[in-house]
This record gives C-alpha cells, sequence and structure tokens, in this order.
C-alpha cells in the first residue's frame, strides 16, 4: 500500500520536543487513537463503553470546506435566518473528513478527569448501490491547503477513511430489500432474463446449449451413479473440466461453473432450468466474489428448501452490508441514545454537518433544524458561549479571542505548555489523564492541532476547566449525577452561536434567538441595529465603481442623508441602508424609469454613472434570501443572482404607483443642481439654465474639457 | 465437507489477479520540488518529437446520471455537458508525452504532472473551490494515488484570461516600452497643456537630479527635503518621480513625449486595481549602460512573476507554441477540460468553443475517432479494449522506447494511460497504413479525416463498415432529433419494456415503428422512426381530445417534451439530480432559444437498441 501516514511522526516529533523543553520528568508522549477502516469495529466496541461511562463528549471535526463562494461568508448585514441558510449550504456542499470524538469521565479515586481522544477518518464511499445519492462534495482549494499545512494526512481518509449511510439512505436500503424488486436485485437467480427465453438466433448459442445439455446430463448420471456405487475415482480433468468442479453446496452437490462469459452462464441458467427437474441453478453472493453453480436436488422439496436457504443467505448477507455500510454513523447513534452532554466549540457547523450528513436533510429553516437537533441531542454545550457569556471567565480569558488554541493555552496551561506549576492562578487546574488503547498519560499533549480527535480533547478540557471557575466542583459530584442537569450550566445549555460575527444566539430548545448576554465579550464593537427593509441590493454594476462612489452616486440623486451605510458583498455587488424605508421602493422606482426612458436626462443623472453598462441589477434585501436559499453556488455574487434566474433588473416593490411616479419627477429635478445635468439640459430646456445663472459664462468648449476631465478623474481615481 | 467449501472459496479469491501482468511503464512524476527542472527537459524532448499524446486524471465528470454524454446526445448538448464537468471538477493529474514514430519503433518521454489548483498569489485563483466525485477518488485510491502528494506538493496554475485577471489584481508596474503605439488623434489644446507642463516638470526633476549628484549633498536632512520639494522618490537606488494621469490617452501622451526627448529614463506604468493606471513612473538612469541594464531587470523581474503565475500552463503553452499534433483518448472531454483550466472559461457555443481551440491546438487527434476508421467499434470505448482489439485482428507490432526505461517501479505508475495512447496511436497508423512521417511534412493532410474531429455521440462518421466485423446484431439508425420525445412523469422503476407495451395500445401513432428506452430512472426517451409522428404525439398530449389509455397515462403524471426542451435543459444549467425536474424546469421557461437561433440545425444522432451506457469510464 502507498499511503503513507504522516501522523505519528509528527506527534512524536512535537511532543517530544514540548515535553523536553517544559517538564522535567519526561511524560509518556503517543498519538491520539485513529480510526480508519480497519480497526473501526474494535474501536468502536471501545467507544460505547467510554462514552456509557462518560459524564460528556467533546466533538469537533475538519471539513473539506466552509464557504462555497466568498459572497457565502457570514457578513455582518445577514439577518438571523440568511445566516442559518449559510450555514446550510457550507453543511450541504461539504465532506467531513475527520470527526473528533472525546470522551470525558470524572474518576474520584484519581481525582482526575479521564478522555479517550479518538480521531475518527471518515469518507462517504457507495458501499451499497443506491441510487439517486450522488456522493459528491465540494472541496474549498483553501482550506484543503490549510489542512495540508497541518499535514493533514489525505490518503489515510481516502483510502482508508470509514463509510457512513444516513439515516435516510439505510431506510431506503432496508426498503429495497424487503420490496419485491429489490429481492431480484439482491437475488440475481430471480432475474427478469430468466423468465423470458433466450431465443436461440446464432448457431454457436445452439450447440453451446446441446453441449451444456449433455455434460449436465453426464454429471447427474455420474452423481446418481456414484450414490449408488460408492465412491469412484475421478475422471482425468481435460481443459473443459477446469469449468466444471463438483463442490458441496448446502450440503448437497454442485457443480460450480467457472470461466464463462455471463452469456454463456444465462444459456446454461435456461438449460438448467428447462431440461432438469432435479437440478437448480443458483447464483451464490461471497464475501468479494459471486459464484455460479448448479446443484443437484433430491426432490421438488427439497428445491423448494434449497432455494429458500439461499434467500435467506441473501437477506443475511445483503442486512450486514447495509450495517456495515452504516458505519460511522454509529458513533453518531451512540451519541444520541446515550443522551450525554455534547461538548462543541462554536459549533452550529458541526452540528448541522451531523445532521445533513447522519440524521436527515437539512430543514430550509433555523427553527425546523433546531428542534430536529435537540431531538437527537437534548444537550449541547459550546464553549464560546460559555466563555463569552460568563463575567468570571472573561476575566479568567483576560480578555483576548476565544479561538479554540487560545482558550485552551490560558484556561489549561499545565496540559497545553506541560506547566507543573503555575504561578499566577490560586486554584489548581483540573486534571486530565489521557487514555490511549493501553497508553496512559496525565500530562499528555499530543500537538497535533487541527486534528478533529485533538481538538475535541482541546474543547473538552476547556470545558472543564471552565466549569471549574463556574464553582462547579466535581469532587463533590457523586458519578451518578448528571452534568446536563447542573443549575450553573443551565443557562449556557443548548444556546449556540448562529453567527459569531454578529453574536446572534439561537436557542435549541424554543428555537429563540436573542442577541449576545449581558456581560459578553467586551472587545466586540456596540451591535449596530441593521433594518433589513431599509436596504437595496445591487449588484452588476460597472467594476470600476467603489461602495463610496456608489454611494455618492445615489447621495447626489435622493439627498446627502439618505444612505447610512454601504456594506461590500463582493466585487460584484453591495448592500445600500437607507435612512428611510420608503427611499428603498423609490430607489427602485427611480432606477426603473431611468432605465426605461433613453432620452438625453436619463443618462445625465447622477445615478447613470451607477446604470452603465446596463446590468445593474437592483432589488430588495428579500431577494437575497432567494440567492442565499440556491444550492448553486458562484464565484461572483452578479454570476450567481444570474444563475439562479434572475431576468428583470429592478425589482419593484408592491407600492402606490402614482406617488412614486411623483417622487422620481421631484428628485430628476433635484439631480439637477450636478453640472453635468445643467450644462446639457440647456439645449432641451432653457428655463433651467437661466435660472441657474451661475453656468451662464462658461462656454462650450471650457464645459465640454472640463467634464472630460471630471468625468476621467472619477473613472480613474478611487 | 466445509473444508473442500473453504478451499474451494479460497481459489477463487486469488484467480482473478493471476491473469493481471500488465507492462508497466516508467512515468516521471513531477511536482512542484522538481517542476523547473522537469520543464527543461519536457522542452527538450518536445522538441524532438512528432506527436503529443495526452491523459488527464479529473475528480469527476458527472453529476447525475443523465448528465454524462450519451448517444442521443446532439454535438451541443454533448459540449455543454463536458463543459459542466470541465468548469465543475478539478483536474489533478496531466499526464503528459511526446513521441516519435519511425517504422514500427515509437520513442515516447512520458510524464506526469501532480496538479493542485493552490492559491499561491493569494488573490482567489485558479478555483475558489471545486467538486469531488466519491468514486473517482475512490478509484484513485485503488491505483494507488498519492493525495498527499497532490495537494501538498501539487503544481498550481493560472490560465490566460486568470493570469490577465491577475496582473491588473496586483497591479505591479509595467513597463511603458511595449505598451506604447501610435497616438491616433491630433492633440488637443488641452493635451497640449499636459504634456507641456509634464515635460517641465521633468526637466526640472531632471536638472535637479543630476545637479545634486554632482554636487554630492550627504546631508540627509537636506536630501529629505529636496525629496519633498521636488516629489522625488527612489526606485531601488535610483532616482524617480511620479506623474499622475487620467486616461490611457495622457499615459500615451507621457510615453510619446519622453521618447522624444530623453534616453536615460525609464518609464513605468503604474496600475490600478481596477485596471486602468494611475500614474507614470519616471526612473532616472545614470547612463544608457545603466538604462538598459535596468530595463533587463524589469523584464527579468517581470518574466519570474509570469512564471509564478503560470505554473503549469507552461507545459500548455509549449505545446501550443510548437504546432505539434496532439493525441488523446476523449478528446471532447480532455479539450474542454484543458480550455477551461488554462485558456479561459469554456464559451456557451460548442462552435466558438472549437474556433478557440483550433488556435491554440492546430491539430487534434482522437484515438477513439480513429478506431472508428476500423470498424464500428463505437463500443470499444476503453484504451485497452482497443489495443486487444488491435492485436486480435491486425499484425502491427510496435516497439516501445521509453526514455525513462520500461522497469516496474511501484512509485512511478501513474499515468501509464499517456503511453498506452501512443502505443495505441501508433498501432492504429501502422493499420490505417498512415506514415507519420507525412504528417509532418504534409501539414497533416493524411490524417485529415481523423484530426479535429471530435468524439461526441452523434459521431459525423460516414465510413464504410468494410473490413471490419460487425459486433453489434443491432445496427445504429440514423435518427433525426425531431423524431425523439422526451418521457417522464410514468410510475417509479417501470423498464423501458414495460412502458412501451404501456404505450403501445394508448394511441395510434403508436401504430408505426416506435422505441423506447430509459435516460434515468425518471425519464425515458422516445424515438419514431416515421417522420411527423412526434409532432403529432406531442401535439395529442397537449390537446383536450386525448383519450383512452394514454389519457389516463397523463393523468398519472405522463409528460412529454420535444428535444428543443431538452436542449434548453442543457443551455440553462438545469442540472437537476432526475432529468425528468430539468425537463419540467425547462418546459416552464420560455423558449427563448429557438427565437434567437432560427436556422436550427436539423440534427441527427445515431440510434441504436441497446442503449449501452459506458460505464467504464474509470
Amino acid at each position: 500500500m502507498n499511503t503513507t501516514r504522516h501522523w505519528p511522526k509528527r506527534a512524536f516529533i512535537l511532543s517530544r520536543a514540548l515535553s523536553r523543553a517544559f517538564s522535567d520528568t519526561p511524560s509518556p508522549t503517543f498519538p491520539l487513537k485513529h480510526v480508519t477502516r480497519s480497526n473501526f469495529d474494535s474501536a468502536l466496541v471501545e467507544l460505547r463503553s467510554h462514552v456509557r461511562a462518560a459524564d460528556f463528549v467533546a466533538i469537533d471535526m475538519e471539513m473539506t470546506g466552509v464557504t462555497s463562494a466568498p459572497w457565502r461568508e457570514s457578513f455582518e448585514f445577514d439577518r438571523f435566518d440568511i445566516r442559518y441558510l449559510k450555514v446550510k449550504d457550507s453543511a450541504e456542499k461539504f465532506a467531513v473528513l475527520q470527526f473528533g470524538v472525546c470522551p470525558f469521565r470524572w474518576d474520584s479515586l484519581k481525582q482526575s478527569f479521564i478522555a479517550h481522544p479518538h480521531n475518527f477518518f471518515v469518507f462517504a464511499r457507495q458501499e451499497i448501490p443506491l441510487d439517486r445519492t450522488s456522493y459528491e462534495f465540494l472541496c474549498q482549494t483553501t482550506s484543503m491547503d490549510f489542512l495540508a499545512k497541518y499535514q493533514f494526512d489525505f490518503n489515510a481518509c481516502i483510502h482508508e477513511g470509514i463509510s457512513y449511510l444516513s439515516r435516510g439512505q439505510e431506510d431506503e436500503a432496508r426498503k429495497r430489500l424487503i420490496s419485491p424488486k429489490g429481492d431480484q436485485l439482491m437475488h440475481p437467480s430471480y432475474n427478469l432474463r430468466e423468465t423470458t427465453d433466450l431465443s436461440l438466433v446464432r448457431v454457436a448459442d445452439v450447440l453451446f446449449t446441446e453441449r451444456m445439455k449433455k455434460r449436465l446430463g453426464e454429471w447427474r448420471d455420474d452423481l446418481l451413479q456414484n450414490r449408488v456405487g460408492g465412491p469412484q475415482e475421478e475422471k482425468v480433468p481435460d481443459d473443459l473440466n477446469q469449468q466444471f468442479r463438483t463442490v458441496f453446496f448446502k450440503m448437497r452437490p454442485a457443480l460450480s461453473l467457472d470461466g464463462f462469459t455471463s452469456h454463456q452462464l444465462s444459456l446454461i441458467r435456461m438449460v438448467t432450468r428447462k431440461h432438469f427437474k432435479d437440478l437448480t441453478y443458483v447464483c451464490f453472493n461471497g464475501e468479494s466474489t459471486s459464484e455460479e453453480l448448479v446443484v443437484y436436488t433430491d426432490s421438488e422439496s427439497d428445491k423448494a428448501r434449497l432455494m429458500e436457504e439461499v434467500k435467506n443467505d441473501h437477506q443475511r448477507r445483503a442486512e450486514m452490508k447495509i450495517n456495515a455500510a452504516v458505519g460511522f454513523r454509529h458513533v453518531i447513534d451512540l451519541l444520541s441514545s446515550e443522551n450525554k452532554l455534547i461538548v462543541g466549540h462554536n459549533c452550529i457547523l458541526d452540528i448541522a454537518h451531523v445532521h445533513s450528513k447522519f440524521l436527515a436533510p437539512l430543514p430550509s429553516t433555523a427553527e425546523e433544524f433546531v428542534s430536529c437537533v435537540n431531538k437527537y441531542f437534548p444537550s449541547i454545550i459550546d464553549t464560546k458561549i460559555l466563555l463569552n457569556a460568563d463575567y468570571t471567565l472573561q476575566r479568567k480569558m483576560k480578555r483576548s479571542s476565544t479561538s479554540l488554541s487560545s482558550a485552551f493555552s490560558l484556561l489549561c496551561p499545565e496540559i497545553a505548555h506541560g506547566f507543573t506549576h503555575n504561578v499566577l492562578s490560586y486554584e489548581p487546574c483540573v486534571k486530565v489523564e489521557v487514555h490511549v488503547d493501553e497508553m496512559r498519560s496525565s500530562n499528555w499533549n499530543s500537538g497535533a492541532k487541527h486534528e478533529a480527535g485533538y481538538d475535541a480533547f482541546m474543547t473538552g478540557c476547556v470545558f472543564a476547566q471552565a466549569c471549574s471557575h463556574l464553582g462547579i466542583d466535581f469532587q463533590l459530584h457523586s458519578p451518578s449525577e448528571n452534568l446536563t442537569q447542573n443549575e450553573k450550566l443551565q443557562k449556557h445549555m443548548n444556546l449556540l452561536y448562529l453567527s459569531w460575527i454578529n453574536g446572534d444566539i439561537i436557542d435549541l430548545r424554543t428555537g429563540n434567538r436573542s442577541a449576545e448576554l449581558s456581560g459578553s465579550n467586551m472587545i466586540r464593537k456596540p451591535y449596530r441595529k441593521i433594518l433589513f427593509k431599509n436596504i437595496v441590493l445591487l449588484w452588476g454594476f460597472p467594476s470600476k465603481l467603489k461602495p463610496s462612489m456608489i454611494r455618492d452616486c445615489i447621495c447626489k440623486t435622493l439627498g446627502p442623508t439618505s444612505v447610512i451605510s454601504t456594506y461590500c458583498i463582493d466585487q460584484t455587488a453591495v448592500f445600500v441602508q437607507f435612512s428611510k424605508a420608503e427611499l428603498v421602493s423609490d430607489f427602485l422606482n427611480l432606477k426603473e424609469t431611468l432605465e426605461q426612458s433613453n432620452d438625453a436626462i436619463s443618462h445625465l443623472h447622477p445615478l447613470s454613472q451607477l446604470l452603465e453598462g446596463g446590468n445593474t441589477r437592483a432589488a430588495s434585501y428579500e431577494t437575497y434570501k432567494e440567492i442565499c436559499a440556491s444550492p448553486i453556488s458562484k464565484v461572483l455574487f452578479a454570476d450567481q443572482a444570474e444563475a439562479v434566474g434572475i431576468k428583470w433588473k429592478t425589482e419593484l416593490l408592491p407600492s402606490d404607483k402614482e406617488e412614486s411616479h411623483d417622487n422620481t419627477r421631484s428628485h430628476l429635478e433635484s439631480a439637477m443642481d450636478s453640472p453635468q445635468a445643467v450644462e446639457k439640459s440647456k439645449t432641451r430646456n432653457t428655463e433651467d439654465v437661466v435660472n441657474d445663472s451661475s453656468n451662464k459664462r462658461f462656454c462650450d468648449d471650457i464645459i465640454d474639457s472640463f467634464l472630460k476631465v471630471e468625468k476621467i478623474r472619477r473613472t480613474t481615481n478611487l | 465437507m466445509v473444508a473442500l467449501i473453504r478451499r474451494r472459496f479460497f481459489g477463487t479469491k486469488i484467480s482473478p489477479n493471476s491473469h493481471r501482468h500488465k507492462l508497466q511503464w516508467r512515468v516521471k512524476q513531477v511536482t512542484k520540488s522538481n517542476f523547473s527542472d522537469s520543464l527543461q527537459e519536457f522542452k527538450s524532448h518536445l522538441s524532438a518529437s512528432d506527436f503529443v499524446a495526452v491523459s488527464l486524471q479529473n475528480t469527476g465528470s458527472f453529476s447525475a446520471p443523465w448528465n454524462r454524454v450519451s448517444s442521443f446526445d446532439s454535438p451541443e448538448t454533448a459540449y455543454l455537458k463536458v463543459r459542466r464537468a470541465a468548469e465543475r471538477f478539478q483536474l489533478l493529474q496531466f499526464a503528459i508525452c511526446p513521441f516519435t514514430i519511425s517504422g514500427s519503433k515509437v520513442t515516447a518521454h512520458p510524464y506526469n504532472f501532480h496538479l493542485f489548483p493552490r492559491d499561491e498569489l493569494n488573490i482567489g485563483m485558479p478555483s475558489y473551490s471545486f467538486s469531488c466525485q466519491t468514486s473517482y477518488l475512490t478509484a484513485m485510491a485503488r491505483q494507488g494515488f498519492d493525495f498527499n502528494a497532490c495537494i501538498y506538493d501539487g503544481i498550481s496554475y493560472l490560465s490566460r484570461a486568470q493570469e490577465l485577471a491577475a496582473k491588473v489584481r496586483m497591479a505591479n508596474p509595467i513597463s511603458l516600452n511595449h505598451v506604447v503605439e501610435a497616438s491616433s488623434s491630433p492633440p488637443t489644446v488641452a493635451d497640449t497643456v499636459f504634456v507641456e507642463r509634464v515635460k517641465s516638470r521633468i526637466k526640472h526633476w531632471k536638472k535637479s537630479c543630476t545637479d545634486s549628484t554632482s554636487k554630492k549633498i550627504d546631508d540627509a536632512l537636506v536630501k529629505s527635503l529636496q525629496k519633498l520639494v521636488l516629489g522625488g522618490e527612489q526606485y531601488g537606488s535610483r532616482p524617480c518621480m511620479t506623474i499622475d494621469v487620467c486616461s490611457e490617452r495622457q499615459v500615451q501622451l507621457v510615453s510619446e513625449m519622453l521618447r522624444e526627448f530623453f534616453d536615460d529614463l525609464v518609464a513605468l506604468k503604474i496600475p490600478t486595481k481596477g485596471g486602468g493606471t494611475q500614474a507614470v513612473r519616471v526612473v532616472l538612469t545614470s547612463s544608457k549602460e545603466d538604462k538598459s541594464l535596468l530595463e533587463r531587470e524589469l523584464q527579468n523581474a517581470e518574466e519570474e512573476q509570469n512564471k509564478k503565475m503560470r505554473g503549469f500552463r507552461e507545459v500548455i503553452e509549449l505545446v501550443s507554441a510548437s504546432q505539434k499534433p496532439v493525441v488523446s483518448h476523449n478528446t471532447l472531454n480532455d479539450f474542454s477540460v484543458i480550455h477551461s483550466k488554462f485558456i479561459a472559461p469554456l464559451p456557451l457555443d460548442v462552435n466558438e468553443f472549437l474556433n478557440s481551440l483550433q488556435s491554440i491546438f492546430p491539430h487534434i487527434f482522437d484515438v477513439n475517432h480513429m478506431m472508428k476508421g476500423i470498424g464500428p467499434l463505437e463500443n470499444v470505448t476503453s484504451i485497452p479494449a482497443a489495443v486487444s482489439y488491435l492485436k486480435n485482428r491486425f499484425f502491427a507490432p510496435i516497439e516501445m522506447e521509453l526514455s525513462q526505461g520500461a522497469l516496474l517501479d511501484e512509485s512511478k505508475i501513474h499515468g501509464q494511460t499517456v503511453v498506452r495512447i501512443c502505443y495505441l496511436f501508433a498501432k492504429l497508423c501502422s493499420v490505417l497504413k498512415i506514415t507519420p512521417g507525412s504528417i509532418q511534412s504534409s501539414d497533416g493532410k493524411v490524417l485529415d479525416g481523423y484530426a479535429n474531429a471530435f468524439r461526441s455521440c452523434s459521431g459525423n462518421s460516414e465510413e464504410s463498415l468494410d473490413g471490419g466485423i460487425r459486433i453489434w446484431t443491432n445496427s445504429p439508425r440514423k435518427v433525426d432529433c425531431k423524431d425523439l420525445v422526451f418521457l417522464w412523469g410514468f410510475r417509479n422503476r417501470l423498464s423501458a419494456g414495460m412502458l412501451k407495451s404501456l404505450l403501445q395500445g394508448s394511441h395510434d401513432v403508436f401504430s408505426e415503428e416506435f422505441d423506447v428506452c430509459l435516460v434515468d430512472k425518471s425519464c425515458a426517451i422516445l424515438v419514431f422512426f416515421h417522420p411527423n409522428l412526434s409532432q403529432a404525439f406531442l401535439d395529442v398530449m397537449n390537446s383536450v381530445e386525448i383519450s383512452g389509455s394514454l389519457r389516463e397515462l397523463v393523468s398519472e403524471g405522463l409528460r412529454a417534451a420535444d428535444y428543443d426542451t431538452y436542449k434548453r435543459a442543457c443551455s440553462l444549467g438545469l442540472w437537476e439530480t432526475d432529468l425528468a425536474s430539468s425537463l419540467d424546469k425547462a418546459s416552464a421557461t420560455p423558449d427563448r432559444l429557438s427565437q434567437s437561433d432560427p436556422e436550427t440545425k436539423p440534427a441527427e444522432i445515431y440510434w441504436c437498441n441497446d442503449l449501452i451506457i459506458n460505464l467504464d469510464d474509470l
């Protein structure tokens, strides 16, 4: 095998270096438990007992990517429902490569936690034929590169990763097994071909059939003779006899057919059925090979018995195959059925992956998602929520970043750096002893960051330490007492960041969402209220336009205070937040009017700069949601909108037409202040120019060149 | 007894492997670390060879069963399917083999380049993300593919189009000498004013620079003050000045002015991030020699940058520049990938694609298509099958000589296919009595019949079947696309035969000969062998007078659409999992295609009763 395994070397070198640097007594270091196809069954048995005994189970995973397009990243301007759509898109498109599971158990004798970090390599293969499922996944180039930087072992994953079936897929497979049609598929001896006789058109076929008839007859006659006359010397096998070998199948004499083409086999099958009442054609599927046999049966009832036996065999085999194909999902089922406290770090995406890969396709709304998750995993704690919500923890963290690795090194310095003493902290750290197979270590550090199993271990350590800071004394707890019932944890239980960017939290029990709790992270900018109904989405505008220019452009038209803010989605799209909701429809109507009319005035309107090229689209915030909900992912937002099938240029909001038309007129007039408009409109409407006396003295030439320079400056600068 | 059975099973397990004694050729494996060395070697091998064979390893080819090119596809739809795959999946290995045929001897130099679309320049290119088909990855794993080597050390690249975009994005200064062309319009007053002002500024600045250097002011303060006053900066060790410009016109004026008056100044264009020009930077050199030195420096820096950006594409550029004939096994697939990854995004129109490709690779040979010249072997699609077919029927010994030697080495086995393509091509040339030497001399006229014939399943081959043996009991029939009707909305898991018998008595149109075949489990294709019946059938399906069992079927959800609807589904990119839902969507959208394209060419496909979907793509 060509698989190169990087993990032991990396872990070994790193941990060796660390242990040498920080601890006097060399601690035994060893890699975490890597689980692949080959050791999955035994690992699962062990994990079952570990999880059953655990107080909580920390999880983490590595995926092939996070966002399927740059504009799918998390934005400040994302509404609650959009955030869920983005999480959903990510979980649906990318694959999980590694799944870290680390059960933690409090050992009251040792006064320490016992952790069993497991690192599962996961790779969804098509192990049993199921139609419809496409088995395709997306890779984000930067994510793959990131994993490569941390020496992720892709070979182990693709060559040796554990496959899985979701609940839905398993149900489908079982359904096919019991349905009559599925029976046919699993049981080739009932193949359709059998019911329709092959018409013997070719001479070769006719001759072959005759020969087979003779041979089978001879064999059967021999058999009957032998039965009467006892064992006899076998004939010298010639070339043809290699193809027929007498074996025993289910305690009956049988002829094994070897080296025939499928066409020949179907001819033999036909001959058997047509001419021999006491012979049965059986296709027997072994572990990896399938075998074609002609079996001798004593009587009709014996034949029926044989068929029944074969059928049962097939059934059992298929059953086992499905069970094996469920693969890694057994781990998820285990976590769900044991009702343990699940601990993750900023884990909404992880949970969404679990839902979409192992439970069911993700529902379209966050509320449905949440209620389903809550059903399968009634208690989940997010350490990121915990760290940001509690003041004492905030102080402990010295208000630094709450990323997993920094939380780990701040809260668990003993484990992270191997310090055996910590001068700064008054209370001792929670001890964690790591068990991997036969090996044990009380200051274990594999150092393999971004290895899911190790990240899960770090998450668990952070959680244990945070609990102790919250005043949960593990020593007082009897092993039977459940952490999920702990009142100090209750207010943090089942809360997840739907988006970390602006602290939107969703409650898994109720589906309610809330802004971050009071006493939250101080470094965060004060929450800016965004009014989504005041927002216009713009895309397809000339690429040279920057958001600030778009803002200027609109301000010139709708007034200097009309635009509160602009937000860049990508280079092709921008959000514009207006000060009033009416301005949204005003803007959309104005744009529509300008595009409809083709006269000089619309060309000179300040907005014309924005509409240049004729591809500028504008819509309300709801269209953004529609675009985000699409399964398509083009790299650029403008291409995405086109792919989603948006053909209109401006999405007009249902509003009073008369009024909006008036508005448009007044805006057009107010736009006359800009020099271009004034200058060119002179020819059309002399009154305006007369009123504006300041422009009179310009001769046409000067204005011309001025305009040119002005325009050039605007297009090239910035 | 049990023991006997056990032994028996054990025996069967070994047997399939016993006859797998394939010849393994050593192929040079190229990754990031040995790329530049290998490139030089490849260059010399390429120039010494007559042909180049290519073979590609992608991460997938189709997302749904109906997405693969099949026999009912017209060239347009086949291209659209291939286009989608090329855009969606990633190329991980590019095996390329320059080779020469002399008599029965083939001299080949196989290389296998490992690619990964790493974002080397941090600009989101060449690819933000890509799809992988699990079955492709597992098949690659079975062949011992090293994914770590590929992702850690794969060579990156940018397409021609991406390189242009990247240059704009990175906004590196460009030497002005390359970009100047003669002014088109006479200078206006404003132009003259601008030129005069810039000229005097430059004169002043130059004078002060040369003055100060002659005076040798060492005082740092004075120097920096001078810098402030004069607006002068340093470019490396040389003084320089930036002239702000507002338009390309002004860039032109500045460069013309500089050319007229100075021979010790080097001008650089400073682009904006958006692609325009922000300023012209003028660098003062001390002498003519110094000037040429600087120019060389700039050129080298640019070349270095270009090389870094192109990455693997350098190989493609070399092949394209050599104008050598390129041989491939599945040209439509391979060259759509090559075009999309290394040239530019694929156009929507197949002819536009072919034109663009023609300009880059003038001679392309498809061994699959050449096989058709020997016999109607449309089902001999895999290379080993083709090789054994030829071996059994023709005496055409081919001797392979490889630059790397023909040693069996476990780690060097990737990219074998490309050598097999060379071998197959040489054998075909010999069987078809084509002397490869004549290809060069007569500019490919001899092989013209085979060159650039893209094997889409519509197959424009009209070759006579002489000499070949008919493998098909059912020979393919030529069918006009107009006579095809897509049917969906029937009961799940209905076989083609059952559907046919259901339709048989349902209406008069089915009294004539017709055939049914399943495209995927949701959709069937209906072919009428008599003209105009398809239209009649579609009319019936849409009329209120529909009656009998057909009415019953329609009430149960049966729907029908013509071939144009299918085309529309492909061109609108409605690649749903089931063809039925794609057709549903396509029939819901108004027919824009036929309006824009009134001259709908009558397309034809070959219909064979055994619509076998080729499963040995892997």
